[in-house]
Protein backbone atom coordinates (compact mmCIF):
# COMPACT_ATOMS: atom_id res chain seq x y z
CA UNK A 1 0.00 0.00 0.00
CA UNK A 2 1.59 3.58 -0.68
CA UNK A 3 0.90 6.54 0.80
CA UNK A 4 -1.95 8.97 -0.86
CA UNK A 5 -1.61 12.28 -1.75
CA UNK A 6 -2.79 14.03 1.69
CA UNK A 7 -0.44 11.90 3.58
CA UNK A 8 2.56 12.50 1.20
CA UNK A 9 1.89 16.49 2.21
CA UNK A 10 1.59 16.02 5.47
CA UNK A 11 4.89 14.14 5.86
CA UNK A 12 6.06 17.23 3.70
CA UNK A 13 4.62 19.72 5.66
CA UNK A 14 5.98 18.32 9.04
CA UNK A 15 9.59 16.82 7.86
CA UNK A 16 10.63 20.49 7.26
CA UNK A 17 13.15 21.64 9.64
CA UNK A 18 11.33 24.68 11.71
CA UNK A 19 12.52 27.98 11.35
CA UNK A 20 14.06 29.87 14.68
CA UNK A 21 12.32 33.05 15.97
CA UNK A 22 14.32 35.72 15.89
CA UNK A 23 14.04 35.43 19.50
CA UNK A 24 16.06 32.00 19.57
CA UNK A 25 17.91 33.27 16.84
CA UNK A 26 20.38 35.46 18.91
CA UNK A 27 23.31 37.51 17.42
CA UNK A 28 21.63 40.78 16.97
CA UNK A 29 24.27 42.91 18.72
CA UNK A 30 26.59 44.28 16.62
CA UNK A 31 29.26 43.99 18.55
CA UNK A 32 31.82 43.93 15.59
CA UNK A 33 33.19 47.37 16.60
CA UNK A 34 33.34 47.41 19.50
CA UNK A 35 35.89 44.15 19.16
CA UNK A 36 37.65 46.37 16.53
CA UNK A 37 38.29 48.69 19.41
CA UNK A 38 39.35 46.40 22.10
CA UNK A 39 41.86 44.89 19.94
CA UNK A 40 43.39 47.78 18.98
CA UNK A 41 43.46 49.01 22.45
CA UNK A 42 44.84 45.82 23.59
CA UNK A 43 47.81 46.71 20.61
CA UNK A 44 48.29 49.61 21.42
CA UNK A 45 48.65 49.00 25.70
CA UNK A 46 51.05 46.08 24.81
CA UNK A 47 53.68 48.38 22.18
CA UNK A 48 53.58 50.72 25.10
CA UNK A 49 54.66 48.51 28.21
CA UNK A 50 56.99 46.47 26.10
CA UNK A 51 58.83 49.87 25.22
CA UNK A 52 59.07 51.50 28.53
CA UNK A 53 60.35 49.06 30.94
CA UNK A 54 62.15 50.57 33.77
CA UNK A 55 64.33 49.20 36.50
CA UNK A 56 64.93 50.93 39.84
CA UNK A 57 68.58 51.19 41.62
CA UNK A 58 69.44 51.35 45.16
CA UNK A 59 71.82 53.84 46.61
CA UNK A 60 71.80 55.48 50.48
CA UNK A 61 71.86 58.68 51.54
CA UNK A 62 75.53 60.53 50.61
CA UNK A 63 78.66 61.14 52.65
CA UNK A 64 80.60 64.24 52.73
CA UNK A 65 84.07 65.10 53.80
CA UNK A 66 84.74 61.67 53.90
CA UNK A 67 82.18 60.26 56.32
CA UNK A 68 79.13 58.96 56.54
CA UNK A 69 76.82 56.92 57.55
CA UNK A 70 78.39 53.89 55.65
CA UNK A 71 78.86 50.52 57.10
CA UNK A 72 82.33 49.46 59.11
CA UNK A 73 84.98 49.25 56.93
CA UNK A 74 87.34 46.16 57.73
CA UNK A 75 91.46 47.28 57.47
CA UNK A 76 92.33 45.39 54.72
CA UNK A 77 88.99 46.59 52.64
CA UNK A 78 89.51 48.28 48.97
CA UNK A 79 87.63 50.91 49.90
CA UNK A 80 87.11 51.65 45.98
CA UNK A 81 86.18 55.32 44.92
CA UNK A 82 85.99 56.54 41.23
CA UNK A 83 86.16 59.82 40.84
CA UNK A 84 84.24 61.36 37.74
CA UNK A 85 86.10 64.22 36.06
CA UNK A 86 86.49 65.89 32.75
CA UNK A 87 89.19 63.70 31.09
CA UNK A 88 87.91 59.86 32.47
CA UNK A 89 87.86 58.67 35.50
CA UNK A 90 90.68 58.48 38.60
CA UNK A 91 90.35 55.55 40.71
CA UNK A 92 91.82 55.61 44.24
CA UNK A 93 91.48 52.95 46.28
CA UNK A 94 93.19 51.53 50.22
CA UNK A 95 97.32 51.50 48.41
CA UNK A 96 96.57 55.11 46.88
CA UNK A 97 95.74 56.77 43.75
CA UNK A 98 95.54 54.55 41.29
CA UNK A 99 98.17 54.83 37.81
CA UNK A 100 96.73 55.53 34.26
CA UNK A 101 96.62 52.04 32.73
CA UNK A 102 95.35 50.52 35.99
CA UNK A 103 98.64 49.15 36.84
CA UNK A 104 99.84 49.93 40.63
CA UNK A 105 99.46 53.41 42.26
CA UNK A 106 100.54 56.86 40.83
CA UNK A 107 98.96 60.10 40.12
CA UNK A 108 97.09 60.91 36.86
CA UNK A 109 93.88 59.56 35.64
CA UNK A 110 93.01 55.85 35.58
CA UNK A 111 90.94 55.42 33.16
CA UNK A 112 90.69 58.29 30.64
CA UNK A 113 88.35 59.23 28.03
CA UNK A 114 88.64 57.57 24.45
CA UNK A 115 88.16 60.72 22.53
CA UNK A 116 84.96 62.76 23.80
CA UNK A 117 83.61 59.85 25.60
CA UNK A 118 84.17 57.95 28.75
CA UNK A 119 85.37 54.23 28.62
CA UNK A 120 83.30 52.32 30.70
CA UNK A 121 84.44 49.00 29.20
CA UNK A 122 88.02 49.80 30.48
CA UNK A 123 86.61 50.98 34.05
CA UNK A 124 84.90 47.45 34.27
CA UNK A 125 87.93 46.17 33.84
CA UNK A 126 89.94 47.66 36.35
CA UNK A 127 87.24 47.12 38.65
CA UNK A 128 87.83 43.58 38.14
CA UNK A 129 91.51 44.00 38.18
CA UNK A 130 91.40 45.29 41.43
CA UNK A 131 89.17 43.19 43.41
CA UNK A 132 91.01 40.40 42.20
CA UNK A 133 94.35 41.45 43.53
CA UNK A 134 93.73 40.40 46.89
CA UNK A 135 91.12 37.25 48.31
CA UNK A 136 90.47 39.70 51.22
CA UNK A 137 88.81 41.85 48.59
CA UNK A 138 86.48 39.32 47.36
CA UNK A 139 83.56 39.63 49.38
CA UNK A 140 83.51 43.39 48.81
CA UNK A 141 80.59 44.87 47.57
CA UNK A 142 80.73 48.55 48.14
CA UNK A 143 82.65 51.19 46.17
CA UNK A 144 82.17 54.82 46.28
CA UNK A 145 81.59 57.55 43.51
CA UNK A 146 81.80 61.03 43.61
CA UNK A 147 82.10 63.51 40.01
CA UNK A 148 82.34 66.56 39.23
CA UNK A 149 79.37 69.09 39.84
CA UNK A 150 78.87 69.46 36.77
CA UNK A 151 78.45 65.72 35.90
CA UNK A 152 74.99 64.41 34.29
CA UNK A 153 73.13 61.54 35.88
CA UNK A 154 73.29 59.70 32.65
CA UNK A 155 77.09 59.15 33.02
CA UNK A 156 76.61 58.38 36.71
CA UNK A 157 74.21 55.64 36.21
CA UNK A 158 76.80 54.21 33.30
CA UNK A 159 79.55 54.11 36.20
CA UNK A 160 77.32 52.52 38.16
CA UNK A 161 76.68 50.06 35.61
CA UNK A 162 80.19 49.40 34.63
CA UNK A 163 81.05 49.01 38.22
CA UNK A 164 78.33 46.42 39.13
CA UNK A 165 79.48 43.43 36.99
CA UNK A 166 81.50 42.75 34.82
CA UNK A 167 80.16 42.01 30.71
CA UNK A 168 80.54 37.61 31.81
CA UNK A 169 77.90 38.52 34.56
CA UNK A 170 80.87 37.89 37.33
CA UNK A 171 79.37 40.71 40.48
CA UNK A 172 81.93 43.26 41.12
CA UNK A 173 80.70 46.33 43.22
CA UNK A 174 76.61 46.60 43.71
CA UNK A 175 76.41 48.34 46.39
CA UNK A 176 77.42 51.78 44.84
CA UNK A 177 77.39 55.22 47.45
CA UNK A 178 78.10 58.52 46.74
CA UNK A 179 80.23 61.08 47.87
CA UNK A 180 80.68 64.88 48.08
CA UNK A 181 84.19 66.33 47.80
CA UNK A 182 84.13 69.66 49.22
CA UNK B 1 -24.91 3.32 -17.63
CA UNK B 2 -23.83 2.45 -14.55
CA UNK B 3 -20.45 4.06 -12.60
CA UNK B 4 -17.69 1.72 -12.01
CA UNK B 5 -17.28 0.93 -8.33
CA UNK B 6 -14.96 -2.30 -8.14
CA UNK B 7 -11.85 -1.83 -6.65
CA UNK B 8 -10.09 -2.02 -10.02
CA UNK B 9 -12.53 1.32 -11.88
CA UNK B 10 -10.52 3.99 -13.53
CA UNK B 11 -10.66 7.21 -10.69
CA UNK B 12 -10.89 5.01 -7.90
CA UNK B 13 -8.74 6.49 -4.79
CA UNK B 14 -5.96 4.14 -3.83
CA UNK B 15 -5.93 2.17 -0.47
CA UNK B 16 -4.63 4.11 2.21
CA UNK B 17 -1.49 3.57 3.66
CA UNK B 18 -1.27 1.56 7.43
CA UNK B 19 -0.26 4.25 9.91
CA UNK B 20 3.13 2.17 10.60
CA UNK B 21 4.07 2.82 7.32
CA UNK B 22 3.39 6.91 7.09
CA UNK B 23 5.14 7.29 10.34
CA UNK B 24 7.98 5.22 8.71
CA UNK B 25 7.77 7.61 5.56
CA UNK B 26 7.47 10.98 8.07
CA UNK B 27 10.69 9.24 9.71
CA UNK B 28 12.96 9.17 6.73
CA UNK B 29 11.72 12.51 5.35
CA UNK B 30 12.40 14.34 8.62
CA UNK B 31 15.68 12.64 8.51
CA UNK B 32 16.38 13.76 4.93
CA UNK B 33 15.32 17.01 5.92
CA UNK B 34 17.42 17.68 8.76
CA UNK B 35 20.59 19.67 7.97
CA UNK B 36 23.44 20.87 11.03
CA UNK B 37 22.10 24.08 11.63
CA UNK B 38 23.82 27.23 9.90
CA UNK B 39 26.51 28.92 11.73
CA UNK B 40 25.17 32.23 10.73
CA UNK B 41 26.87 33.97 13.76
CA UNK B 42 30.19 33.73 15.26
CA UNK B 43 29.78 33.72 18.91
CA UNK B 44 33.01 35.57 20.33
CA UNK B 45 31.32 36.42 23.63
CA UNK B 46 33.53 34.36 25.48
CA UNK B 47 36.78 35.93 23.61
CA UNK B 48 35.68 39.31 24.15
CA UNK B 49 35.04 38.51 28.20
CA UNK B 50 38.91 37.31 28.21
CA UNK B 51 40.13 40.17 26.04
CA UNK B 52 38.02 42.43 28.28
CA UNK B 53 39.58 40.91 31.59
CA UNK B 54 42.80 40.90 29.86
CA UNK B 55 43.04 45.05 29.09
CA UNK B 56 41.37 46.27 32.15
CA UNK B 57 43.89 44.06 34.34
CA UNK B 58 46.80 45.79 31.94
CA UNK B 59 45.37 49.23 32.01
CA UNK B 60 45.25 48.70 35.93
CA UNK B 61 49.00 47.26 36.01
CA UNK B 62 50.32 50.08 33.86
CA UNK B 63 48.58 52.95 36.21
CA UNK B 64 49.65 51.72 39.24
CA UNK B 65 53.85 50.54 37.98
CA UNK B 66 56.19 53.46 37.75
CA UNK B 67 56.50 52.65 34.40
CA UNK B 68 54.11 55.42 33.66
CA UNK B 69 56.71 57.80 34.62
CA UNK B 70 55.75 60.55 31.72
CA UNK B 71 58.60 61.07 29.23
CA UNK B 72 58.95 64.57 27.88
CA UNK B 73 61.83 66.91 27.00
CA UNK B 74 61.51 68.33 30.44
CA UNK B 75 62.09 64.58 31.93
CA UNK B 76 63.99 61.92 30.57
CA UNK B 77 65.16 58.97 32.63
CA UNK B 78 68.68 57.63 32.13
CA UNK B 79 69.43 54.23 30.68
CA UNK B 80 70.57 51.59 32.68
CA UNK B 81 71.32 47.93 32.01
CA UNK B 82 70.17 46.80 35.06
CA UNK B 83 67.29 44.16 34.87
CA UNK B 84 65.62 44.31 38.37
CA UNK B 85 61.98 45.05 38.95
CA UNK B 86 61.35 48.86 39.50
CA UNK B 87 60.73 49.46 43.32
CA UNK B 88 56.93 50.39 44.18
CA UNK B 89 56.94 51.44 47.46
CA UNK B 90 58.20 54.91 48.34
CA UNK B 91 58.04 58.60 48.53
CA UNK B 92 57.91 60.20 44.92
CA UNK B 93 60.83 62.62 44.17
CA UNK B 94 60.80 64.13 40.79
CA UNK B 95 63.91 66.12 39.25
CA UNK B 96 62.94 67.55 36.00
CA UNK B 97 64.97 70.31 34.35
CA UNK B 98 62.74 72.96 35.34
CA UNK B 99 61.33 71.86 38.93
CA UNK B 100 61.77 69.55 41.92
CA UNK B 101 58.50 67.78 42.73
CA UNK B 102 57.39 65.59 46.09
CA UNK B 103 54.71 63.27 44.87
CA UNK B 104 52.85 65.45 42.68
CA UNK B 105 53.18 68.95 44.34
CA UNK B 106 55.80 71.24 42.88
CA UNK B 107 58.49 72.26 45.63
CA UNK B 108 60.73 74.52 44.00
CA UNK B 109 61.78 75.97 40.28
CA UNK B 110 65.27 75.19 38.79
CA UNK B 111 67.59 78.04 37.39
CA UNK B 112 69.35 77.11 34.12
CA UNK B 113 71.76 74.06 34.04
CA UNK B 114 74.60 76.40 34.30
CA UNK B 115 74.11 77.54 37.53
CA UNK B 116 73.35 74.10 38.94
CA UNK B 117 76.17 72.58 37.47
CA UNK B 118 77.94 75.13 39.37
CA UNK B 119 76.21 75.83 42.76
CA UNK B 120 72.98 73.55 42.48
CA UNK B 121 70.15 75.00 43.72
CA UNK B 122 69.68 79.33 44.73
CA UNK B 123 71.67 80.33 47.44
CA UNK B 124 68.74 81.54 48.89
CA UNK B 125 66.38 78.09 49.01
CA UNK B 126 69.72 76.77 51.28
CA UNK B 127 69.62 76.38 54.84
CA UNK B 128 73.58 77.77 55.44
CA UNK B 129 74.50 79.47 51.82
CA UNK B 130 75.43 78.79 48.61
CA UNK B 131 77.63 75.49 50.25
CA UNK B 132 75.27 74.07 51.91
CA UNK B 133 73.61 70.96 50.35
CA UNK B 134 70.24 71.48 52.83
CA UNK B 135 67.43 72.49 50.39
CA UNK B 136 64.89 74.45 52.28
CA UNK B 137 61.60 73.97 50.54
CA UNK B 138 62.40 70.07 49.58
CA UNK B 139 63.00 69.82 53.37
CA UNK B 140 59.83 70.74 54.58
CA UNK B 141 57.65 69.18 51.78
CA UNK B 142 59.52 65.75 52.82
CA UNK B 143 58.99 66.32 56.43
CA UNK B 144 55.24 66.31 55.43
CA UNK B 145 55.79 63.32 53.15
CA UNK B 146 57.96 61.89 56.07
CA UNK B 147 54.89 62.16 58.37
CA UNK B 148 52.61 60.63 56.23
CA UNK B 149 54.72 57.88 55.39
CA UNK B 150 55.40 56.84 58.89
CA UNK B 151 51.76 56.40 59.29
CA UNK B 152 51.62 54.63 56.06
CA UNK B 153 54.78 51.81 57.33
CA UNK B 154 53.36 51.57 60.51
CA UNK B 155 49.45 50.24 58.60
CA UNK B 156 51.75 48.11 56.82
CA UNK B 157 53.67 46.84 59.46
CA UNK B 158 57.26 48.05 58.70
CA UNK B 159 59.97 49.75 60.24
CA UNK B 160 59.02 53.01 60.26
CA UNK B 161 62.14 54.46 61.60
CA UNK B 162 63.59 55.71 58.22
CA UNK B 163 61.95 56.20 55.35
CA UNK B 164 62.35 55.70 51.31
CA UNK B 165 62.29 57.67 48.06
CA UNK B 166 61.98 57.13 44.81
CA UNK B 167 63.80 59.47 42.98
CA UNK B 168 62.72 60.23 39.52
CA UNK B 169 64.96 62.31 38.02
CA UNK B 170 66.33 63.76 34.51
CA UNK B 171 69.30 62.30 32.55
CA UNK B 172 70.75 65.25 32.57
CA UNK B 173 70.67 66.30 36.01
CA UNK B 174 74.33 67.27 37.22
CA UNK B 175 75.37 65.58 39.85
CA UNK B 176 75.47 68.82 42.22
CA UNK B 177 71.87 68.73 42.28
CA UNK B 178 71.81 64.98 42.37
CA UNK B 179 73.69 64.97 45.60
CA UNK B 180 71.72 68.17 47.35
CA UNK B 181 68.50 66.25 46.79
CA UNK B 182 69.90 63.41 48.05
CA UNK B 183 71.40 64.92 51.15
CA UNK B 184 68.17 66.59 52.26
CA UNK B 185 66.37 63.40 52.03
CA UNK B 186 68.58 61.71 54.22
CA UNK B 187 68.39 64.53 56.81
CA UNK B 188 64.46 64.42 56.08
CA UNK B 189 64.79 60.59 57.83
CA UNK B 190 64.61 59.00 54.42
CA UNK B 191 67.46 56.49 54.54
CA UNK B 192 67.37 54.05 51.22
CA UNK B 193 66.68 55.42 47.82
CA UNK B 194 65.29 54.29 44.10
CA UNK B 195 67.25 55.68 41.53
CA UNK B 196 64.61 55.26 38.82
CA UNK B 197 66.24 54.23 34.98
CA UNK B 198 65.23 53.18 32.09
CA UNK B 199 66.48 49.40 31.08
CA UNK B 200 68.22 49.52 27.91
CA UNK B 201 70.81 46.57 26.52
CA UNK B 202 73.35 49.02 25.72
CA UNK B 203 75.87 50.25 28.50
CA UNK B 204 75.36 54.11 29.30
CA UNK B 205 72.56 54.53 27.23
Amino acid sequence: MSLTTAQRGKIRRLSQPRELSPDEEGGELNIVPFLDIVVNILIFVLATVAVTFTASIETAPPASKGAGVRAEIPQEALNLTVFIVNDGFSLKAAGGNIAPGCQGTGSGIAVPKVGATYDYATLTGCAARLKGSSPEFADENQAYITANPGTDFQTIIAVMDALRATSAGDVLFDNINFKVSR
Amino acid sequence: MSQPTGPGAAGATPPRASVVTYKAELRKAIRRNAHDPEVNFLNITAMLDIMTIILVFLLKTLGESSAAVPQSDDLRLPASVIKTQPHQEGVLVTISKTQILVGDDKVLSLPGRESLAQAGVDARHKRGGPNDLFIVPLGNALMSARKTDVAVRRAKGLDPSSSEAIIIADKNTPYRLLIEVLFTLGQSEFGKYHLMVIQSKKLGG
